[in-house]
């Protein structure tokens, strides 16, 4: 008899394992004893993140990168030392977008411009899209409403809103754009920030919170803060 | 148009309809206060006894020790403040958990920390798994609770709840456990296992959104959080939610009566979906334990495609597909990768570029292969992304 048969089961009949009695679970190791790593009360299975899993093939390159947490370590990212971005680079001021709008503003331009008038693209479209290539090479699907519309150049002011309008109201697809410029308010700096300098900024909004750089090319200070525009965008 | 298929049951469930006609019921027939001596009270009375039955059953429990409350996230908090004593004078001590619980605990914890209370939070391996070794080593002589999801909603990881209770009970500390997705799919006999208090919620087992409930061991005393007429055994005054409780008691006994079943049927859709995701979208990785995980719970990473779940989410959608994905850019909502995937060891992008599937009491053999038969073209429109990955059948 194989050795797998002589593990006791638990007797629960959970059903977790996929069979309905632990009885039917152990007729089955007879002849499949690797099924016992199904059972969720008597394995003490450890897969290795970087091997094949539960049949779903993988390979080192798909397998997410281990760390470690240490004890006592905030789950947060928001806990992580200011004006330090996800990847660790230092940036010198946080990109906030203004209180009255929906969410950060960007200036964008289609990889198509004619895409704005074909579409077409009016203020207050719901907007999905990818900012490809130059600039800024983020990988995430962006979704939008439509602040100002120039049809002529196909340029598109949006604000950044996340994916619940477009799911709730329909959405235009952009497919690619070019984010041209931010603009927006900085309340939190570690550098001065002049006009006609480059830095690097970390958007507030940002999902992967990603430093970011660009040159101021406009500033207002304000008491609320320093109002901004930053074009020649890159993450990193 | 084929129907939707609604694939997002760690979110929410629909309610079942034999849970709607005994509230409908309630409301209709028995609309006394529970706390009134007239028959119509009594009647009512009668209802919410039954139903605190029939939660108390889902965990082998005396009825005595269960508490109503709106929520799991009450359940959660009056667990965890009630234990400190919060808004009495309390004792600051030291608590346990992890970094992957639901933001009902999290931030319960950080307002604790807030109070004095001290809290070490335990890695997880990466599956989200917790060692009780580590547990072991936690501990402090002022440590009075400790606070373990049963089941993670996001990766759908099951703890070794039995084991980690045990450790806690041989310290002589408290041992709390969200079981806020587990409870009616996977076992839990507090008589087995040494757990002090559990949090539930109806609206995850096919029951009404609006009603939790908190498993209290007998001799367990929580400081309450909500003061007024007393109902609760003092714990959580206001007049009941009669059917609110009346739907979460059924909704509880039709889960406990079919338990075993439906975990054997959901784990074969489970593994249909991912023997057929292994056949169209080789690239496709599961996150989560292989196998302690929820009966009917897939959280899926997409190589190639991280950071595109908000695309592919909003083409399902529009196909007809219902599933969950992480938050993305949005001014309503922190930008924030999922911190449990960054506590598991995923660095930001892929913490961002899965999608959940998570099946339920009415999913059909049928709608699972429809699923797999739309999500390749879902994922191929992704267009240059997807043929740089080599989505190219």
């Amino acid at each position: 008899m194989p050795e797998t048969t002589q593990v006791k089961l638990p007797g629960l009949d959970c059903g977790l394992c996929g069979f309905k009695h632990c009885e039917e679970l152990e007729r089955e190791l007879v002849l499949r004893p690797e099924l016992l790593k199904r059972c969720i009360q008597v394995s003490d299975d450890r897969v290795s993140a970087s091997a094949s899993v539960s049949g779903i093939s993988g390979n080192a390159s798909t397998a997410p990168p281990l760390a470690n947490p240490a004890v006592g370590t905030r789950p947060r990212p928001n806990k992580l030392p200011p004006f330090v971005d996800t990847l660790g680079r230092d940036f010198d001021f946080y990109l906030e977008h203004f209180p009255e709008d929906p969410g950060p503003r960007e200036i964008i331009i289609p990889h198509n411009p004619m895409i704005t008038r074909e579409l077409p693209v009016k203020k207050g479209d719901i907007l999905i899209g990818r900012p490809l290539g130059m600039s800024c090479g983020c990988p995430i699907t962006h979704c939008g409403i439509a602040m100002e519309v120039d049809q002529r150049t196909g340029v598109i002011v949006w604000c950044v809103t996340g994916p619940l309008a477009p799911r709730a109201q329909g959405f235009k697809d952009l497919g690619y754009y070019i984010a041209e410029g931010y603009e927006g308010l900085i309340t939190e700096t570690k550098s001065e920030v002049k006009i006609g300098c480059r830095y690097y900024f970390q958007p507030r909004m940002c999902m992967l919170q990603w430093r970011h750089s660009g040159l101021v090319n406009f500033m207002n200070r304000t008491p609320s803060g320093i109002q901004v525009r930053v074009e020649g965008l890159w993450i990193g | 148009m084929p129907d939707r298929i609604y694939f997002d049951h760690s979110a929410t469930t629909p309610l079942d309809p034999r849970v709607a006609f005994a509230m409908n019921l309630a409301n209709i027939e028995a609309h006394g206060n529970p706390s009134s001596l007239h028959s119509e009270g009594r009647q009512a009375r009668d209802l919410v006894d039954r139903a605190r039955g029939q939660v108390a059953a889902l965990l082998g429990a005396p009825p005595a020790e269960i508490v109503f409350t709106a929520s799991g996230t009450e359940a959660d908090n009056l667990a965890l403040l009630g234990a400190f004593r919060i808004g009495s004078e309390h004792a600051p001590g030291h608590m346990i958990t992890t970094p992957i619980e639901h933001p009902a605990i999290i931030e319960t914890c950080r307002f604790l920390e807030q109070s004095g209370v001290q809290v070490t939070y335990l890695p997880v391996d990466e599956h989200g798994l917790v060692d009780p070794d580590t547990l072991l080593k936690a501990f402090r002589p002022n440590t009075r609770l400790v606070s373990i999801m049963a089941a993670n909603n996001v990766v759908g990881t099951l703890q070794p709840i039995a084991e980690l209770a045990r450790i806690a009970k041989e310290r002589g500390a408290l041992f709390q456990t969200d079981a806020v997705q587990s409870a009616g799919k996977v076992p839990l006999d507090v008589n087995r296992e040494p757990v002090d208090l559990v949090s539930m919620s109806a609206h995850k087992l096919h029951g009404p959104k609006g009603i939790g409930a908190l498993y209290i061991r007998s001799g367990v005393h929580l400081h309450p959080l909500v003061f007024g007429g007393g109902q609760e055994h003092g714990l959580r005054s206001a007049t009941e939610n009669v059917a609110g409780i009346v739907g979460f008691g059924t909704a509880a006994q039709l889960a406990a009566d079919n338990m075993t079943d439906e975990a054997v049927r959901l784990v074969q859709l489970r593994y249909r979906i991912l023997a057929g995701l292994q056949e169209v979208l080789p690239q496709a990785y599961l996150i989560g334990h292989p196998f302690k995980r929820l009966p009917g719970h897939l959280c899926l990473g997409f190589a190639g495609q991280e950071g595109e779940s908000i695309r592919l989410l909003l083409s399902l959608d529009e196909a007809g597909v219902a599933i969950s994905s992480g938050s993305a850019c949005s001014a309503h909502k922190a930008s924030e990768p999922s911190y449990v995937l960054l506590a598991m060891g995923f660095d930001p992008i892929r913490a961002r570029g899965t999608l959940r599937v998570t099946l339920g009491r009415f999913n059909t053999t049928e709608e699972v292969a429809r699923f797999l038969q739309i999500l390749p073209q879902a994922v191929n429109s992704l267009r240059p992304v997807a043929s740089y990955a080599g989505f190219t059948r």
